[in-house]
């Protein structure tokens, strides 16, 4: 009975418990309640991960209402997928938060912060595994709604701008995905996906299919932080209480990517997209650029914050690369290394929240002599740091390994070769770090900083060792990767 | 008889406007969350527009959830934008334009 409704609780589980947590009045409690949602809607998605994988795709029909007149969820392996990350994510940040929100969030907040936490985890859950394009729009918003809120409770003032900043362009890409849905349905007379990819070739050659191509291409690059349009994506980073950017580093842009995913293989189709609209090369171009010029920016940067927020920038750019093939084994890297750089900036940005719990600073200067204070956090952002350079046996190794062999496959081995040269460039920045904890001096003896709380440094370690077994024990991903990628291209695998 | 495209070029319109609104606009951060409104409403109109003659209602249920998605952007735009005003008395663009570091 409940296995056959696990769909819907995916989503409605923390959607009804989000303003259940502002009922509870009691940060303590609110916290244990959110972790309990967090830990339940885990266990749906390895659940619901495990049936598609052994009885196929599931459709299911919201409140009986079948799929033309009413909105359906569909389950297939690439959404499968997306909740197993979102919800684990949620599931591993959770029991981290109590500690790390009791020290930057005001007591009278922090209900509300629970509250918009779960909400946030409701959309993005949402829309991984709604099938219906304008149901779409509404997961995206619920989620950056929360998300705008949750950013501006950071302690800096500086919160309150960049949160502002996103505001405004998270809107604009908003309103353009919704322009995009709007011509879509006026061709179509349809927003349920299946319908759409079925009605769509006959009108696909006219004016306006192009357009609300354009616009939900640019929409979503908007919210995935494609190259040119990430300028919101480091100052919310820097900015945002650390609970925040951990969760949002390791999820956001990725289910917007997914929703990239969706629209451009699932809707219009692979052929659309690639042979008639020059996505491929639109894509290749932006992704390479963004991988040179954020990894260039990160080098730079005095915060380790905003280091590793430009750091995300560039890895974007690895994602992107993958489906700019347009091959089974491009978007299957790039749906792979959605997965890895899940675990590896969840692991690092969690770590990263450690330092500043004891610490107070995010500065590298400040950071100086930290290894030998902190050191199991410290081990944490060195494997995490390998894992972001692509260290065999490491998850990181694993993504770029199947974007070389992609890149090689189409013959372009130049883009193989930038591929590399990015690694490089993440090796530089993450020195940086490395050698401001490990190899300089500190400034003033600072006794009292001592090595962070095991409610920290647990959550922190199951990451990484997930970075570590992941990058080992390849089977779950890569098949899952693969068998997703099929589904997309429409190619059985 | 007003047609669909009259509709639409109205809608044209206020989405230019809007963009423009956010492009040229280098002062003020409230006519940005009023110009990110008006692109809303151009939206809006486009689905009503369709809605009216695809014979469909569905697309205006659909406003009605644009209309509150819009609401609570609105909404937090201008909560964040209080709390701003309150630390630093200014809303201009230019002296709130401290985010380096």
């Amino acid at each position: 009975m409940i296995r056959q409704h696990l769909p819907a609780l995916q989503v409605i589980l923390p959607l009804l418990a989000a303003p259940t947590c502002l009922l509870l009045r009691r940060a303590g409690l609110a916290w244990l309640f959110a972790t309990v949602v967090g830990f339940a809607t885990f266990a749906i998605a390895i659940l619901l991960l495990r049936q598609v994988l052994s009885q196929g795709d599931i459709a299911y029909a919201m409140g009986g209402w079948s799929a033309p007149w009413g909105i359906q969820y569909y389950v297939d392996p690439v959404s499968a997928l997306v909740l197993l990350i979102v919800s684990g994510i949620s599931a591993v940040v959770l029991p981290y938060a109590a500690r790390s929100v009791a020290q930057e969030i005001p007591s009278e907040r922090r209900c509300v912060f629970y509250t918009l936490f779960l909400l946030c985890l409701a959309g993005m859950l949402g829309i991984a595994i709604t099938g219906d394009a304008f149901n779409l729009f509404v997961f995206l918003e619920i989620s950056s709604l929360s998300s705008y809120a949750l950013i501006s409770m950071g302690q800096d003032r500086r919160a309150l701008t960049s949160s502002y900043q996103y505001l405004i362009m998270g809107t604009i890409g908003a309103t353009f995905i919704l322009i995009g849905v709007g011509l879509l349905y006026v061709m179509t007379g349809t927003l349920n996906m299946q319908d759409l990819a079925q009605r769509l070739p006959a009108v696909a050659t006219t004016r306006t299919i192009h357009t609300a191509f354009a616009f939900l291409v640019v929409g979503l690059s908007l919210k995935l932080a494609l190259f040119p349009l990430h300028l919101w994506l480091p100052n919310a980073y820097t900015f945002a209480p650390s609970v925040v950017t951990t969760f949002l580093a390791a999820t956001a842009t990725k289910v917007a990517l997914y929703a990239l995913l969706r629209f451009v293989f699932t809707i219009f189709g692979a052929e659309y997209a690639f042979n008639t609209m020059p996505l491929g090369p639109t894509l290749l171009l932006l992704a390479l650029l963004g991988l040179f010029v954020a990894s260039a920016v990160a080098i730079f940067q005095e915060n380790i914050k905003r280091i590793l927020a430009y750091s995300s920038v560039a890895q974007i750019g690895y994602m992107i690369l993958g489906i700019s093939f347009a091959t089974v084994t491009g978007v299957s890297a790039g749906i792979l290394h959605l997965f890895n750089h899940a675990l590896m900036k969840g692991a690092l940005f969690m770590a990263v929240g450690a330092i500043f719990l004891r610490t107070g600073s995010m500065q590298l200067q400040h950071l100086a002599g930290i290894g030998r204070r902190m050191p199991w956090t410290m081990a944490a952002v060195v494997i995490g740091g390998l894992s972001l350079i692509g260290v065999p046996l490491t998850v990181g190794f694993i993504s770029k390994w199947y974007l070389i062999q992609a890149a090689l496959e189409r013959g372009w081995w130049p883009v193989a070769v930038l591929v590399l040269i990015g690694s490089l460039l993440a090796l530089v920045y993450v020195w940086r770090i490395l050698e401001a904890a490990y190899f300089d001096a500190p400034a003033k003896p600072d006794a009292h900083i001592k090595e962070a709380p095991l409610s920290l440094l647990i959550p922190t370690w199951a990451l990484v060792l997930a970075n570590i077994y992941f990058g080992i024990d390849t089977s779950l991903t890569v098949g899952v990767a693969r068998q997703a990628a099929g589904l997309l291209l429409g190619v059985q695998p | 008889m007003v047609a669909l495209n009259d509709y639409l070029i109205l809608g044209a319109i206020l989405f230019a406007l809007s963009v423009m609104g956010i492009v040229l606009n280098r002062k003020n951060v409230v006519i940005l969350l009023m110009s990110i409104e008006l692109m809303l409403l151009a939206v809006n109109m486009n689905f009503v527009a369709f809605s009216h003659y695809l014979g469909d209602t569905a697309g205006q249920v659909f406003v009605f959830f644009i209309l509150t998605v819009a609401a609570a952007e609105a909404s937090i735009g201008l909560a964040i934008l209080i709390v701003l005003f309150r630390n630093r008395q200014t809303i201009n663009v230019e002296d709130l334009d401290s985010l380096k570091g």
